[in-house]
């Protein structure tokens, strides 16, 4: 189903509009959405009941500070019994389905909505161009240079339209038009449009060709950051100047939404090295580097979830010594997820691959 | 340094292939001095995180051995640690090692000749490929 909503208003008045009628309809007991606090502009995700407070929302804003997938799992680790509204970049999208099948949540509960992505913007810049534009959000869609302007992960995207949500909210080809145009994706989707009763309608005329235009420049964008990328990790040699830098902060674990182990084996006491193993190690080569097993780090965590790596570029953006980690792991968990067959976030019903037990091979 | 011995660490299954070195032991077959072993309950115990360590500490080589197929003492272990190992092999392949390096095989515990007969081929082909990295270089 498709369904014009509120042509009258410009497209993220429009959208907030949607989010209030969700809360003063009943058709969901909260929303959680990007929401700029007095204190900052910078959005944070926040769980919503008062639907006047939606006015402050700026769920299209081209900044993501975190990944929300993970805040949106808090909320649904369980069914309480409320409905959720949960508004999602595609890629936190793609994590929370990933979290589902790690009994991270359930969506039972949740009304998923995200939209066609333009990407997000680094904080920093961010903050920036909201302390030269009243409305950050309107002067990011109105402007190209602008949408130039997201991080490396997002420019190389090719995954911006929404997969597997409840509604959709386009936004390409939408630049010069007003209102915003909503499609549902599941049958709870439907339910939620057909009780909003807006005018049904046609996909925006100009989207595909936006689409269209949006993947090609993607497309040589990654191209040249998993050339860059295979280039910084060609051999053990040239990755160790590529993760030198690396304080063993561990912000990109901590970050990434799919690296969901509770107890981490890097924050325990298997790293938590004795002063006779640190004295043994520095025995067999004249030194050792304290932060210990960088290396190992990197390459651990890779191997643990290359495959489920939905592309979200938040490790980058959370590095203190400004590694490109996301370009490392986009390109390779490209490799790794073609090995498997395996997209994450593509297919709810489908398993972990490392949990996939080829049963003829078992009574082979 | 180029010609130095190779260093194999061979991670194995107490069930089979371990069993299977220690019939290769009691039946006086010599297989190379190259090869460490470590044994493991099952090869699906086997997280990445022991290989990477083999390699970034030195190893020029990494042997994994587990049941055949339907042998598995739990039931299939060594199924789930061929399907992680794969996916490991095309990752470390990106790093600059070689995946000839790194194989997996199903040696059961009456097989001590095939044991002896695995160590020396694997210890012939890293050979072949010299050594992996110079350990000494590495920040890790």
């Amino acid at each position: 189903m498709i369904v014009e909503f509120e042509n009258t208003l410009n497209t993220p008045d429009a959208v907030r509009a949607f989010l209030k009628r969700l809360l003063d309809d009943a058709l969901a007991d909260a929303v959680l959405t990007a929401f700029a606090s007095p204190h900052s502009p910078l959005p944070m995700p926040t769980l919503m009941i008062d639907s006047q407070l939606l006015d402050r929302a700026v769920p299209l804003a081209p900044a993501a500070p975190l990944n929300t997938a993970r805040m949106a799992a808090r909320v649904l680790s369980k069914d309480i019994g409320k409905r959720i509204a949960v508004v999602l970049r595609p890629c936190e999208i793609r994590a929370l389905i990933e979290m589902e099948k790690l009994s991270q949540c359930t969506l039972d509960p949740a009304i998923l909505i995200s939209m066609d992505c333009f990407g997000r913007m680094e904080n920093d810049r961010y903050l920036e161009l909201a302390a030269t534009q009243d409305d950050p959000e309107s002067a990011f869609y109105a402007t190209p240079d602008l949408q130039e302007a997201v991080c490396p992960s997002c420019r190389a995207c090719l995954r911006f339209i929404p997969e597997n949500v409840d509604v959709t909210l386009c936004l390409a080809g939408q630049s010069d038009k007003k209102g915003v145009t909503l499609v549902s994706g599941s049958l709870k989707g439907e339910k939620v449009l057909k009780k909003l009763g807006g005018t049904s309608t046609d996909l925006p005329l100009g989207r595909q060709a936006d689409i269209d235009r949006i993947m090609a420049r993607r497309q040589t964008h990654r191209e040249e950051m998993t050339t860059g990328a295979a280039a910084r990790m060609a051999d053990m040699a040239v990755f160790q100047q590529t993760i030198a830098n690396c304080l063993n902060c561990y912000n990109c674990r901590v970050a990434c939404p799919v690296c969901y182990c509770k107890e981490c084996v890097f924050v325990t006491d298997v790293f938590a090295h004795r002063p006779e193993i640190l004295m043994g190690r520095a025995m067999k080569k004249g030194a050792v580097k304290i932060p210990t097993d960088t290396t190992m780090f990197h390459l651990t965590r890779m191997a643990h979830i290359a495959h489920a790596c939905v592309g979200c570029g938040q490790c980058s953006s959370v590095c203190p010594s400004s590694i490109p980690v996301a370009d490392l792991f986009i390109t390779v968990s490209e490799k790794v997820q073609e090995h498997y067959g395996y997209i994450p976030g593509q297919d709810p019903q489908r398993p972990w691959p490392f949990l996939v037990v080829e049963t003829d091979k078992q009574v082979e | 340094m180029a010609t130095r011995e190779p260093k194999i660490i061979a991670l194995v299954c107490n069930w089979c292939t371990y069993t299977a070195a220690d019939l290769a032991g009691t039946s006086r077959l010599i297989y190379p001095a190259n090869v460490r072993m470590v044994r493991f309950m099952c090869t699906g115990m086997i997280d990445v995180k022991y290989i990477i360590k083999a390699f970034l500490e030195g190893a020029d080589g990494v042997f994994v051995g587990g049941c055949h197929p339907g042998d598995c003492h739990y039931i299939n272990g060594n199924v789930k640690a061929e399907r992680r190992i794969s996916g490991l092999q095309v990752l470390l392949e990106q790093f600059g090692i070689d995946p000839k390096r790194f194989t997996l095989k199903w040696i059961g515990a009456s097989e001590g000749p095939e044991f002896q007969r695995n160590m020396q081929e694997f210890t012939r082909t890293i050979a072949e490929l010299g050594p992996q990295i110079e350990s000494d270089m590495m920040i890790l």
